[in-house]
């Protein structure tokens, strides 16, 4: 059954990490060098997910990982190309802090940050020294991928955000992960955040690796989240980096008692490949959990989203809605999994993932997935594969709307469930326009 | 008006209502499996050289095969060494009439509540009676031989039609499809062929009775049913067993081949022993089921209602290859105390226009494990491919577990899919508006869960209609959580 996946970084690895190792002798904390080593460990044991096994049933990884992949993430880029390239990040009228992290490392001097006594933002490693929020870092997770053990192993500085207790930061935090490399570079992002008792924040992620690096990035990306008690988070993710740019992208989060955490996906890339592991861990009770995405894929894309809400306590909600858009001869995956245990009584799930595929050779394989263990539930789930409806085309047409306008119109109208419950006005404006300047080229094709 | 607590005592404590055993001479092979017991089987059933090449081709896959580690139940351990792969009624004659057979047998017939000369006389169904893998009894024969119909056990198909059991044998199910089919290929002991002529509709519903009866037998059944262009059948799957410690397996494989405009509708009731309330014994049912819509304006059509077993392990499927077929399922699966069921349908979308349609109720109670699994798949050749699903689940108690497993996938723009699912428990409102009138908490259970189930029910042709709201009152009664 399990055909074992060859790449030749698997051969390079070892080496990699010894030296990795010994780099880090004298400045981390040892709790952290040994939980490097069990990982790596476990990600030797393991190997990289297999094609065909129930993870990653349609996802075959093995063609992304050829490259000969160096994991040197030292750069001397300047200081003013790194702010254009910022620059060009931003959406328009996005009035935010701006956190910078160039190949991985968080760069104080780029960046604006927020008041300190609002929020806190340190190395994992600093972190784990002081102590406090070592407990959070590589927390035991039953369904963990080896890319995130590999992650643990190899992640060369971490990023760490603490929003403190009862903050209500003002204007967003837009974190931008630069890369910059000029050879296939396969990179390790982590990131810890921790949203403390009634804190509120919102988090935008963009990933930018520009087309002069003209090289293959595979980022790997881990980010752990913790929401304590009444705390409230809103994490946006931005995917639209370019085409030689891979993602495998794991978020996890820890929700304790009256927390609120809203993740809203937005892959409008065209980076070849996307993996999106989404694992939400119910600690307390009466939490709320959005998560909402929306995939455009185009070209020979594979865009894969993973999602998991753990309902382990009772009086809590989950709602997910995903919606995708398929052109050429792209692939897109969902697979949502609600997993209701035993005292999880009163909990309502729902959970949606709507498709439409646009071209010939377009694919789409869905598998929205409920586990129930408890009887006083309302859970559900639907899923959908379709097309522009010809009557609503019709219906446009006849009312002089060009063709192309109105299939557009009519895939705004799709994506508007998901992109109408963005808080915030400016990157609503950015997914739109992005979402608009894909379905012109594609009527221009 | 008894307690919920006492009346879901009482249903734990219910013993199976059909477990007796029969007391006739068998001839069983001693436990063990290689080439020598599938020649053996092979020389006993004096079958042609072919077959028996097709039994060890079979039997060589199956050497060389895992068990599948996907499935959401713990496997159990299964020594196939340990079974015994044959088993047959000692007084092997042939009868011409009902009265030359075994009476202990039709006794036990009558007790399950299917009289083969009663049944003759009213409901018009000819029965094909297998009595641990060997065909006793056909009634009706006659009148359907009138029509070209041929219906019979598998060991007469293969002497007397021999040409048309080699064109479809392992045609759907092939003798290497997955690890229990490739064993029933191997060692299968009997079963029943159907051959409905060119534009035949058969003039009555086909039957067959299954009963498990000898100890450590595992049965390996095979039924195939071909139904030629514009033909018509509805075929009648039940089944029973006596109640026993060990565990079985069952294995059976059922193929259907449906031509141009053809049509075949499968029902099936299970009510095979579940165990006891602590999960000991049971069979473990274990079923390769797939029909192929083979030319244009093809139907197939699957109906279930499975309230037995300790392990159910099936997905009745459909292979949609000619232009415009249509796929049905439609299923109620019931589980309580330990039982697990894994079960649901595939519908592959070949063919241009194709259709497919299901309807999954699953009902767990007590500290069963209830899944649907299911895949719609459309092909990239398959234009204006529609599929519909709905698949519900009902929980009764707390310790019980509903999931859903669909699989969609589609590789055609023009296709059209829709999968809905939902789980909750039985209504509590439901049931104080009955109380409120009147209606004990035990019917008014009975009452939901019937309703609930209507949509499948409606399905089942009307003799069969009765025993599984039978069943379904039999196996829920008054479980509310």
């Amino acid at each position: 059954m399990t055909n074992t996946l060859t790449s030749p970084i698997i051969a390079q690895l070892p080496g990699v990490f010894e030296q990795h190792l010994s780099d880090r002798k004298q400045a981390e904390p040892a709790s952290l060098l040994t939980q490097r080593d069990e990982a790596f460990k476990t990600f030797m044991l393991k190997g990289f997910p297999a094609y065909r096994t129930e993870e990653w049933k349609y996802t075959n990884v093995a063609p992304f990982l050829q490259e000969a992949f160096s994991f040197d993430t030292t750069t001397t880029v300047a200081n003013t190309t790194v702010e254009e390239l910022l620059k060009a990040a931003i959406p328009a009228g996005l009035d935010a802090y701006t956190l910078v992290c160039v190949n991985g490392k968080f760069q104080k001097e780029l960046s604006q940050v927020p008041a300190e006594a609002d929020v806190q933002i340190t190395t994992v490693s600093a972190a784990i020294e002081a102590g406090a929020y070592a407990p959070h870092f590589n927390t035991e997770y039953d369904y963990k991928h080896t890319f995130e053990d590999l992650n643990t192993a190899l992640f060369e500085e971490g990023m760490m955000i603490v929003v403190k207790k009862g903050a209500s930061v003002d204007k967003p935090m837009h974190i931008i992960h630069l890369y910059h490399h000029s050879s296939p570079l396969f990179a390790q992002t982590r990131q810890l955040w921790v949203v403390e008792e009634g804190a509120q924040a919102q988090i935008i992620e963009t990933l930018v690796d520009p087309a002069s690096n003209n090289a293959v990035l595979f980022n790997n990306n881990v980010t752990e989240i913790v929401t304590e008690a009444t705390a409230n988070l809103q994490h946006y993710q931005l995917q639209t980096a370019l085409h030689h740019v891979r993602i495998v992208h794991q978020t996890r989060v820890h929700q304790h008692e009256d927390s609120v955490y809203s993740h809203f996906a937005f892959i409008m890339s065209s980076a070849a490949f996307t993996r999106n592991n989404i694992d939400i861990v119910h600690v307390g009770e009466h939490i709320e959990t959005n998560l909402y995405g929306f995939y455009l894929a185009s070209e020979q894309q594979l865009i894969d989203n993973h999602t998991a809400v753990h309902h382990a306590k009772p009086n809590c909600n989950s709602n997910e809605l995903y919606k995708g858009v398929l052109l050429d001869k792209a692939v897109g995956v969902f697979n949502g999994k609600i997993f209701v245990h035993q005292d999880a009584q009163k909990t309502n799930a729902f959970q949606q993932n709507n498709n439409m595929i646009l071209s010939e050779g377009a694919m789409v394989y869905t598998k929205p997935q409920l586990e129930i263990y408890a009887d006083d539930v309302k859970c559900s789930h639907g899923t959908t594969i379709g097309q522009v409806s010809e009557e609503a085309l019709f219906y446009l047409k006849s009312r002089g709307i060009g063709e192309a306008a109105a299939r557009n119109m009519l895939v705004h109208a799709f994506a508007y469930d998901v992109t109408a419950q963005i808080t915030v006005p400016a990157i609503r404006k950015y997914i739109e326009q992005i979402a608009d300047e894909y379905l012109d080229t594609f009527a221009n094709n | 008006m008894a307690t919920e607590n006492e009346i879901i005592q009482q249903l734990a404590d219910k013993a199976y209502e059909f477990g007796f055993e029969t007391t006739i001479d068998m001839e069983v092979a001693p436990p063990g499996l290689d080439e020598d017991i599938i020649r053996f089987i092979s020389a006993k059933k004096e079958e042609p050289e072919w077959l028996l090449e097709w039994r060890l081709k079979a039997y060589r896959a199956f050497t060389k095969m895992k068990m599948p580690d996907w499935q959401h139940f713990k496997m159990p351990e299964i020594d196939f060494q340990q079974l015994s792969y044959y088993a047959a009624p000692k007084n092997q004659a042939k009868y011409n009439s009902l009265d030359e057979v075994d009476p202990e047998l039709l006794r036990t017939f009558e007790k399950l509540g299917i009289p083969l000369d009663e049944q003759k006389a009213l409901s018009g169904v000819a029965v094909d009676a297998v009595f641990d893998s060997v065909s006793v009894a056909t009634t009706f024969r006659k009148e359907l031989a009138e029509k070209g119909v041929i219906f019979c056990s598998f060991g007469e198909a293969v002497k007397e039609h021999p040409e048309l059991v080699k064109q479809y044998l392992g045609s759907v199910v092939p003798h290497s499809d997955n690890i229990f089919a490739a064993l029933n290929a191997a060692v299968f002991s009997d079963g029943s062929f159907v051959y409905i002529p060119k534009g035949v509709r058969c003039p009555m519903e086909l039957s067959t009775y299954f009963r498990i009866n000898a100890r450590n037998t595992g049965q390996f059944e095979r039924t195939l049913i071909v139904a030629d262009e514009g033909a018509y059948v509805s075929y009648l799957e039940g089944c029973t067993a006596p109640m026993r410690d060990e565990n079985q397996l069952h294995a059976a494989v059922v193929e259907i081949v449906a031509l141009e405009n053809a049509e075949v509708k499968y029902s099936t009731v299970q009510n095979w022993y579940p165990g006891d309330k602590e999960g000991k014994g049971g069979i473990y049912n274990f079923v390769t089921k797939r029909g192929i819509c083979k030319g244009a304006k093809a139907k197939i059509s699957w109906t279930q209602v499975e309230t037995g077993s300790a392990i159910t392990w099936k997905y009745p499927s459909v292979i949609l290859a000619g232009d415009n077929s249509v796929g049905e399922f439609y299923s109620v699966a019931v589980t309580s105390n330990l039982q697990q069921a894994d079960t649901g349908t595939k519908m592959f979308h070949i063919g241009k226009n194709t259709r497919s349609h299901i309807i999954s109720k699953g009902i767990s109670a007590g500290r069963s494990q209830n899944v649907y699994r299911g895949l719609v798949t459309v092909g990239p050749k398959a234009t204006h491919a529609r599929n519909f699903t709905q698949c519900d689940s009902l929980l009764i108690g707390d310790r019980c577990g509903a999931h859903t497993f669909p699989y969609i996938e589609s590789k055609n723009p023009t296709a059209m899919i829709e999968h809905e699912a939902t789980t909750s428990k039985i209504g509590e409102d439901q049931v104080f508006y009955l109380n409120a009138r009147g209606i004990d908490t035990e019917q008014a259970v009975a009452l939901i869960v019937n309703g609930y189930a209507k949509e499948v029910l409606n399905q089942l042709p009307m003799e069969f209609a009765v025993e599984a709201q039978k069943l379904l009152s039999i196996t829920l009664e008054g479980s509310v959580g």
